[in-house]
This record gives structure tokens, sequence and C-alpha cells, in this order.
């Protein structure tokens, strides 16, 4: 009886744990996916908050992270539709416009990258994003965001056309240096 | 046909991404070893995905005044003590079959995580989101009840945090509850109103006054989670 109560709470402090340390990743994603640093903050809160308030409902403890990332889509989700934002490049400022003139180059490479992701419709930067930053593998993005595999797949690469065509092959066309040197990255 | 024509874009994303059996992931090699087309067109996928990665390897978050993870020197000796003491009760629970909770909550509650068991019950954060006046009272009832349950010479100490539409428990010129509010606070409980929620409000011209008992400065969260780490029960209203 002890014993398995221990067990209980053995289980629940694992769980708090893990909730807190994933704080730092669910907030990366949804920077990526807002650009906004405060809405990125509040969506955080609110996954977390939800996620300890609702771990009953999560009965693999070995799919507690995709399950985080799950609440942190569904509390977008939630938030566009009382916003009734669609969190599209055409109705976001761009990160660049409040920018000094001269950049470091790194700065604005990162910076380039990111307005490119954030033009990309919702849907394909969740996708882009999940996979590039999380190393979620296809079957756990379709799970995180409730749609087929063949979806996330589609999805994923119109989503990578779309920053290719924006990063490199425009760089490219214009005859610029490339876009990375790989010597200067760490 | 071209050789790199086989490949479509799906399974170059999937080869770059390890989603392919070792079988097809030797077929795009011996593909891109024939095909500098389908060399290249890998070469330039990858690097996209390394530009993403690289664009959001540092996002930095926002300040917060209480920094999660910080753990005062006072509760880190209680974290000691209480280990030991939570050896101690497990083995004595072996032996006696007593239970470790003594005072069990009303049905429809829940509480999340523990610290400490032996310790960590006796203190309790209550957390209201709800703009509702019935949520409110039944969080105001719950504090009441731990209060009065708590054993005599071992005082409870019990907070209650709100934000988002919860907020309206702590503001002066909308709560219904100053009353209870006053009583409880009279009796050590502690109300927190979430910072995060205040400054949305105050962003869309809407002045927030709270009521004397309450307290600012923690986001919900940061409330939540330092309270955890020091061992405490969290119950969701």
């Amino acid at each position: 009886m002890a014993y398995k109560k221990l067990l209980i709470i053995s289980q629940r402090r694992a769980f708090k744990k893990l909730v807190v340390n994933n704080r730092g990743r669910l907030y990366r994603m949804a920077f990526a996916w807002t650009s906004d640093p405060q809405l990125a903050d509040d969506l955080v809160q609110q996954t977390l908050l939800k996620a300890l308030s609702n771990q009953k409902q999560l009965r693999d403890f070995a799919a507690a992270e995709g399950w985080l990332f799950r609440i942190l889509a569904n509390c977008l989700t939630d938030y566009r539709r009382a916003k009734r934002e669609f969190l599209s490049g055409d109705n976001l400022e761009l990160v660049d416009k409040a920018t000094p003139e001269k950049w470091l180059k790194e700065e604005e490479l990162v910076q380039k990258v990111r307005q490119a992701v954030q033009k990309l419709p919702i849907n394909h930067r969740q996708v882009v994003t999940l996979v590039d930053l999380e190393e979620f593998s296809y079957a756990s993005v379709a799970q995180i965001l409730d749609i087929p595999v063949g979806t996330v797949m589609s999805r994923l690469c119109r989503g990578r056309r779309a920053l290719r065509e924006e990063l490199i092959e425009v760089k490219a066309h214009e005859q610029l240096t490339p876009v990375v040197n790989i010597k200067r990255i760490k | 046909m071209k050789k790199d024509e086989n490949i479509s874009e799906e399974q170059l994303n999937a080869f770059i991404d390890g989603e392919l059996e070792s079988e097809e992931i030797s077929g795009v090699f011996d593909e891109a070893e024939e095909s500098a087309e389908l060399d290249h067109r890998l070469c330039r996928q990858r690097k996209l995905k390394e530009l993403v990665k690289h664009a959001y390897r540092d996002v930095p978050e926002p300040s917060r005044r209480s920094p999660v993870g910080r753990m005062p020197a006072s509760t880190l000796g209680m974290a000691l003590v209480a280990s030991v003491l939570l050896f101690l009760g497990a083995a004595a629970g072996m032996f006696l079959n007593h239970s470790l909770y003594q005072n069990s909550l009303p049905s429809g509650y829940e509480t999340v995580s523990t610290g400490q068991p032996v310790i960590a019950t006796e203190n309790y954060i209550l957390h209201v989101s709800s703009g509702d006046p019935e949520q409110m009272q039944r969080a105001l009832k719950m504090a009441k009840a731990l209060l009065s349950s708590a054993e005599e010479g071992a005082p409870r100490r019990v907070e209650v945090v709100a934000n988002e539409k919860g907020l309206d428990l702590l503001r002066s010129d909308i709560t219904k509850f100053k009353d209870e509010i006053n009583y409880l606070a009279s009796n050590r409980v502690v109300f927190y109103a979430c910072s995060k929620s205040i400054q949305r409000l105050e962003e869309r011209g809407i002045a927030v006054r709270l009521v004397p008992e309450a307290i600012s400065g923690y986001t919900a969260l940061d409330r939540v989670v330092l309270r955890m780490q020091d061992g405490w029960e969290y119950i969701k209203i």
C-alpha cells in the first residue's frame, strides 16, 4: 500500500520535473510559431499549467514530451480562434523591421531565416519547426498536431520548398554569396 | 529519366530526417553516387534544415521575476531532512500499512505533484483561472477546508493563485468575495494575482485594482512551480 503510494509520488515528481525542464524547449517552439516573445511566454504558461492539472490524461509517461507539445499546439489553436488571427506572414510585423541598419552577419542570417519561417502558413511552420528544431519523428508530429503522417510529409515538403526558394534559390539567382558559408558556422 | 528523378522530394526529406529504413537509405546513397544533381539536392536540403535549427538555437526567454530552479538554502535543508523522513516513512509504511496522507481532499479535487510526501501534504497552492463565481467560491471553500483540516500544532500553509479570468477573484472592483478573502487572509492564506494577467489587462487599457490582501509580482506559473519545488501540493480548481 505505502509502496504503491510512494511509486505514485515518485512518478508525479518525475512528471513535474519533466514539465519544468521542458519550459525552454516549449518556449523556443512557441516563439518559432508566433515570433512574439510575450505571446510565446503566455502560451507556454498555459501549456504547463494545463499539463500540471491534466497529468492524469497522460497514459504513457514515455510519450510525455510529445504530449506537452500537443498541448502547446492546442493552446495556439485556441488563441487563434479567440483572436481570429492566422499568424501568417501577412499580418505579423517581421522582427527585421525593428533592427538596426547594420546587423552583424550572424544576426542578419538568423533574422532572415526567422522571417522566412514566419512567412510560411502556420500549419507548414509548425511541421517544419517540430521536425527541424525538436527532431520529432513524422509519427510524433502527426500525433502532436493530430493530423495523418502523409499530411505531415506534404506540409513539410511544401514548407521546405518555400524556405528553399526564399533562402537559397533566390540568393543563388541574385549571384550573392551563399546564404551560409559552412566554414563560418561553429 | 535522370537518376535523381527517381527520388521524390518527400523521400529526400525523409532521408535527411532519419525516417527511412536502412535499405532505403542505401538506395539514396547509391543514387547520389551516380547523380551530381541528386547529391546537390541532398546538400541543399540538409543545409536548409541546419539553417532553421541555427536560427532558433538561441532564443532567450523573457526575464522573469522569480527564476525557476532556485531553491533557498532553508528549503534545501528541509529537502534533506525530508529525504530522510521519506525513507523512514517508506520503511514504516511497509510494516504498518499506514497511509501517508493524513488529510484526504474533498471529492472532485485532485492534487498534482509533491516534493516530499511526509512534509508536502501540509501545504497547498490552489489555482483559479476561471471567471465563474462558483469556481471562485469552490477555491475559497477549499482553502478554508484545508486550513481547518490541518493537524493541531502543524499549521498548514495555503496559497491561492489567480490568473486569466480567475483574476477577477482578486480585483477589488469586481470580486464578490471581499469578506471571504479578508477572512482567509487573516488566517494566513496568501492570495497571488498573476503579474502576466494583470499586464495583459493593462495593455488593453484596463486599470487593475486588487483587493488589499492580494500580492502580485509573479506569474501564476512561476508561483506554482516555485511552490511545487518546495514540495507543496498543487490543486487546479
